[in-house]
C-alpha cells in the first residue's frame, strides 16, 4: 500500500467520526492509530463525553461488527467470553459453545473498572492472545481486533482499578477532555436540532485485506537509529530503581513506584511510526515520538502514594522525563 | 521488497550531509587553531623576548619554538578531535536548518537492509527536495568562536604585562653587586660571537675591582676606561640583542662607578665595626661632594673623612662650589662629632652646644625650605627599605636623621661619662625628658643636644 492511500483511507475515517464527534482530534486520530497498530485503547473521561458514540462511530466507518459490554460488578467471565450450553441436536443432546460479546471486531468495554478483577482478567486472554478458552477448548476471535474500554476517573466507589498487568495490554490510554465552548456550542447544534450526522462506512467490502496491507504499511515505516535510541533512553528513564545507572530524574525517583514495560517503548515506536503516516510522511520523527510518548506510556508508570498526595499526574512525569533526556 | 543501492551510490541528500561534515570538519579545525595560535605566539614571543634581554642562550630558543609548535599542535588535535562533528549531528543540523523533520538523519543512519525501497527511495526524493532550501556557505558560515577572542585577549594581556615588566624584572631579580653583575655580563657575552672581547675586558675589570691592592684611583680610572670601550662598540653593534647586552654592561658600570670609592669604605667600615646603620650615599653624581650628616658609630668622622677624601680625589674635586659652600658647615660640624671620642669632655660639650645650635638654625631651615635637596650620603640602605621611586640614582630625596633627646641617665651611659660633669658645666636644662623623636624646631629652648639616626624603618613615623 502506498502512503498516500494510507493517508486517504485515515482522513475519510477521521472525518466520517468528526460529523458525530465535535473536537477530540488527538482521540479520534489515536484511536485509530491503535486500531492500525494492531493494538487496544483505554479511553478515560467523565461521563456524558462521547466515548461511547466515538467507539460506536469507529465500528460504523470502519463497517466492522461491534459489540458492547457493560461491565458491572455482577458480570461473570462467562457473560464476556460466552459458555457451553446443552443444545439437542439430531435428537442428541451435547455442548455447544455460545460465543460471548468478545467475538466482534470492535469490543466496547464500557466502565470496565467496574467488573471484577475475575471478570476483567477474562478479557486479558482476548486482548494479548486474540483468542478465548472455554471449558478447555480455544476459539480465535476476529481480524481485526480491537477492544476499546472506557473508565470513569470518578465515582470510584464499587469500582475495581485495572491491575497494572491489563493496564500494559492497552496500546494507548486517551484521556477524553471536556468540550470547549466552541465545540460545546457545536455539539448542541448537532444533537438539539432536527439533523443528525449518519456515519458512513468507508472502508470496502475486503476491509480485512485493506488493514491487513496498513497494518504492514505501519510496521514498514522507517525508523533511524538515533531515534530508536531516544525512545529507549525515554522509556529507560521512567524506572525510578537505583540500579538503572542514574538515568532516572529526580522526579521519577520521587513519584514513580514502577517503569513502562518494553510494551510501552514498542507502543511509542509503533505509535510514533502511525503518527508518520497520518502526517504523510515514511519516517519517524522525534516529534513523532514525543507526541504519542504520553499516550503510549501514561498508564504504564505506576505512581506512589506521593504522587497522588502532591496531585501529580503521569503526563506531568513524563514531561519532565522527555525534558531531561537529550535527543542525541 | 526492492533492493537498495549502497549507501555510498546513493543520491544528493547524502552528498549534501557528507559536504557539509567536510565544511565542518573545517570550521572545527579552524576554531582549535584559532584556539591555541594565540597561546603559541605568545610563547614565542616571551622566548624571544628573554633571549633579546638575555636571559636565555642561543639553545634555548632554538628548542622551545619548535617544542611549543609540536605542543601547540597537539593540543590543537585534541581539541579538534571532539569537535569534529559525526554524520549524523550534520545531518540533524541539516534537518533543523532546512525543517526536514529527520528525514536527513533517517537518511543517513538507517541500514539500507531489510528496510522497504520503495519506502528509502521515496524519503530520499523528500530529502533532495529541500536539498534547495540548503546553502552550506549561506546557512553554515565560519564564524569566530568567542573562545578565540578570549584566547587572543588573555594571551595579549600576558603578552603586554611580560613587554612592560621585563626591563624592570632584572632590578627585582638580581640583587647583585655591580661586580657580581659585571661577572654575569661577561658571562652572557662571552657567548655571544663579536662580543668575547668585551667579556674579556670585563671580567678582567670584576677581578681587578677585587684586588686590594689597586687604589681606588685606578679602579675609577679602569672602570671609565672599560665603560668608554663599551660605549664605541655599542654604536658599532648593530645587533639589537648584543646591544642591549652592551648597554646593560655600559649601565653597570655606571652604577659601579659612585659605588667603587664607598663600596670599598663600607667593608673596610665594617670591618673595623662601624656599626649597622646604613646611609644613603647618592648614585647618580659620583664624586659629587655632598654632604656628609655622618654615619653612627664611634668612628663617623673618621669614616666619613675618608669617604670625603676619596670622593674629592675623584670628579668630586670638580663638584659645584656653591653646593660645597652651602654645605661646608654641617660637614665640619660632623666631623668633629665623629672625632668626638677622642676628645675630652669640654670639647664634646662644645661640640653639643654648637651641634645644636646647627640643627637648630640653619640646617632645620634648609631642611623644611628645599627637603628635595636633603640627599644624605653614605652607603646605601638595604633594598627592602626603598619606597615605589627610590630606586636609581636619585637616592632618598627628603631622607633625614633624627635628632632624639635622649634621656639623662641613658645619654651619660652611652658616653660613659657623669651626671656630675654637665652639672659643672652649669646647663640649664639639667635633666631632659625625652618629648619627642622627631626633629625639634629651631626656637625651641629644649632643642635636643643628641644627634642620632634613624634607621629608615622608621621614618613612617617622622612628622
Amino acid at each position: 500500500m502506498e502512503p498516500e492511500k494510507f493517508k486517504e483511507i485515515f482522513n475519510r475515517m477521521a472525518g466520517e467520526i468528526r460529523k458525530v464527534i465535535v473536537g477530540h482530534e488527538d482521540v479520534i486520530r489515536n484511536v485509530l492509530i491503535a486500531f492500525f497498530a494492531g493494538g487496544h485503547a483505554l479511553l478515560e473521561g467523565v461521563p456524558g463525553l462521547g466515548k461511547t458514540l466515538l467507539v460506536k462511530s469507529l465500528s460504523r466507518a470502519l463497517g466492522m461488527s461491534f459489540k458492547r459490554i457493560q461491565f458491572t460488578p455482577d458480570l461473570m467471565p462467562s457473560d464476556i467470553v460466552g459458555t457451553q450450553v446443552l443444545a439437542e441436536n439430531n435428537g442428541q443432546r451435547e455442548f455447544q459453545f455460545k460465543q460471548g460479546p468478545i467475538f466482534a471486531h470492535i469490543v466496547l468495554a464500557d466502565e470496565i473498572n467496574r467488573a471484577t478483577p475475575k471478570t476483567q482478567s477474562a478479557v486479558l486472554e482476548a486482548m494479548e492472545e486474540k483468542q478465548v478458552t472455554v471449558f478447555g477448548e480455544s476459539y480465535a476471535l476476529q481480524s481485526p481486533f480491537m477492544v476499546l474500554a472506557t473508565q470513569n476517573p470518578i465515582e470510584l466507589e464499587g469500582t475495581y482499578p485495572l491491575p497494572e498487568a491489563q493496564l500494559d495490554r492497552f496500546f494507548f490510554k486517551l484521556l477524553v477532555a471536556p468540550p470547549s465552548p466552541a465545540e460545546l456550542k457545536e455539539i448542541l447544534k448537532r444533537t438539539t436540532g432536527t439533523e443528525s450526522g449518519e456515519v458512513l462506512k468507508v472502508l470496502p467490502s475486503d476491509a480485512d485485506k485493506l488493514i491487513g496491507e496498513i497494518k504492514q504499511l505501519l510496521r514498514q515505516v522507517l525508523i533511524a537509529p538515533p531515534i530508536e535510541d531516544y525512545v529507549a533512553r525515554l522509556v529507560y528513564a521512567t524506572q525510578p530503581s537505583a540500579s538503572n545507572g542514574g538515568a532516572a530524574t529526580s522526579t521519577v525517583k520521587q513519584y514513580l513506584r514502577f517503569g513502562s514495560s518494553p510494551r510501552g517503548a514498542q507502543s511509542v515506536i509503533l505509535g510514533a511510526k502511525g503518527h508518520a503516516l497520518t502526517e504523510g510522511r515514511v519516517h519517524v520523527s522525534y516529534e513523532d515520538v514525543e507526541k504519542v510518548l504520553y499516550a503510549a506510556l501514561r498508564h504504564r508508570i505506576i505512581l506512589n502514594f506521593q504522587a497522588e498526595a502532591d496531585n501529580v499526574s503521569a503526563d506531568q512525569i513524563l514531561s519532565e522525563v522527555i525534558k531531561q533526556t537529550p535527543r542525541t | 521488497m526492492e533492493a537498495l543501492p549502497p549507501r555510498s551510490s546513493r543520491g544528493m541528500p547524502e552528498k549534501l550531509v557528507s559536504q557539509l561534515a567536510v565544511r565542518l570538519r573545517h570550521h572545527a579545525l579552524w576554531d582549535s587553531l584559532l584556539l591555541i595560535f594565540p597561546p603559541l605566539l605568545l610563547i614565542i614571543d616571551l622566548v624571544f623576548l628573554f633571549y633579546r634581554a638575555a636571559w636565555f642562550t642561543e639553545t634555548i630558543p632554538l628548542t622551545v619554538v619548535p617544542v611549543a609548535a609540536a605542543m601547540g599542535g597537539l593540543a590543537a588535535l585534541i581539541r579538534y578531535r571532539p569537535l569534529v562533528p559525526s554524520v549524523q549531528s550534520t545531518a540533524r543540523l541539516i534537518d533543523q536548518s532546512a525543517q526536514a523533520k529527520d528525514r536527513f538523519l533517517t537518511l543517513v543512519t538507517i541500514e539500507p537492509t531489510g528496510q522497504n525501497a520503495s519506502l528509502v527511495s521515496r524519503l530520499s526524493l523528500e530529502a533532495a527536495g529541500f536539498r534547495d532550501h540548503i546553502k552550506p556557505k549561506r546557512d553554515f558560515p565560519y564564524r569566530i568562536k568567542h573562545s578565540f577572542y578570549w584566547s587572543l585577549t588573555v594571551s595579549s594581556i600576558i603578552a603586554l604585562l611580560f613587554h612592560l615588566l621585563l626591563p624592570i624584572a632584572p632590578l627585582m631579580s638580581h640583587p647583585l653587586s655591580g661586580r657580581e653583575r659585571l661577572g654575569e655580563l661577561a658571562d652572557t657575552m662571552a657567548q655571544r660571537p663579536g662580543l668575547g672581547e668585551v667579556a674579556r675586558t670585563l671580567r678582567t675589570l670584576a677581578l681587578k675591582l677585587d684586588d686590594p691592592r689597586l687604589s681606588e684611583l685606578e679602579k675609577q680610572r679602569l672602570i671609565e676606561e672599560t665603560q668608554k670601550n663599551i660605549d664605541t662598540k655599542q654604536k658599532q653593534e648593530e645587533q639589537k640583542g648584543d646591544s642591549e647586552l652592551l648597554s646593560q654592561a655600559s649601565g653597570t658600570l655606571k652604577d659601579l662607578q659612585p659605588q667603587s670609592g664607598s663600596g670599598q669604605n663600607q667593608k673596610n667600615e665594617k670591618a673595623q665595626g662601624g656599626g649597622d646603620i646604613q646611609s644613603n650615599l647618592p648614585q647618580d653624581k659620583p664624586g659629587k661632594n655632598q654632604p656628609n650628616q655622618g654615619s653612627g658609630g664611634d668612628h663617623k668622622g673618621e669614616r666619613n673623612a675618608k669617604i670625603n677624601k676619596d670622593m674629592q680625589q675623584g670628579k668630586g674635586a670638580e663638584g659645584d662650589p656653591k653646593d660645597q659652600r652651602s654645605e661646608k658647615s654641617p660637614q665640619k660640624k660632623e666631623s668633629g662629632k665623629g672625632n668626638e671620642p677622642q676628645k675630652n669632655e669640654s670639647d664634646r660639650d662644645r661640640s653639643h652646644e654648637s651641634m645644636a645650635k646647627t640643627q637648630g638654625g640653619k640646617d632645620e631651615k634648609a631642611g623644611r625650605s628645599k627637603p628635595s635637596e636633603e640627599i644624605p650620603q653614605g652607603s646605601p640602605p638595604a633594598e627592602r627599605l626603598y619606597q615605589p621611586g627610590e630606586r636609581g640614582k636619585q637616592g632618598i630625596k627628603g631622607a633625614r636623621y633624627v635628632t632624639v633627646q635622649l634621656p639623662e641617665e641613658t645619654a651619660m651611659d652611652s658616653k660613659g661619662e657623669k651626671t656630675g660633669a654637665l652639672e659643672a658645666q652649669g646647663r640649664k636644662g639639667g635633666v631632659k625628658i625625652p618629648m619627642s623623636n622627631a626633629p625639634l624646631p629651631a626656637h625651641t629652648p629644649d632643642a635636643p643636644t643628641e644627634k642620632q639616626r634613624m634607621p629608615l624603618e622608621y621614618r613612617g613615623v617622622l612628622r
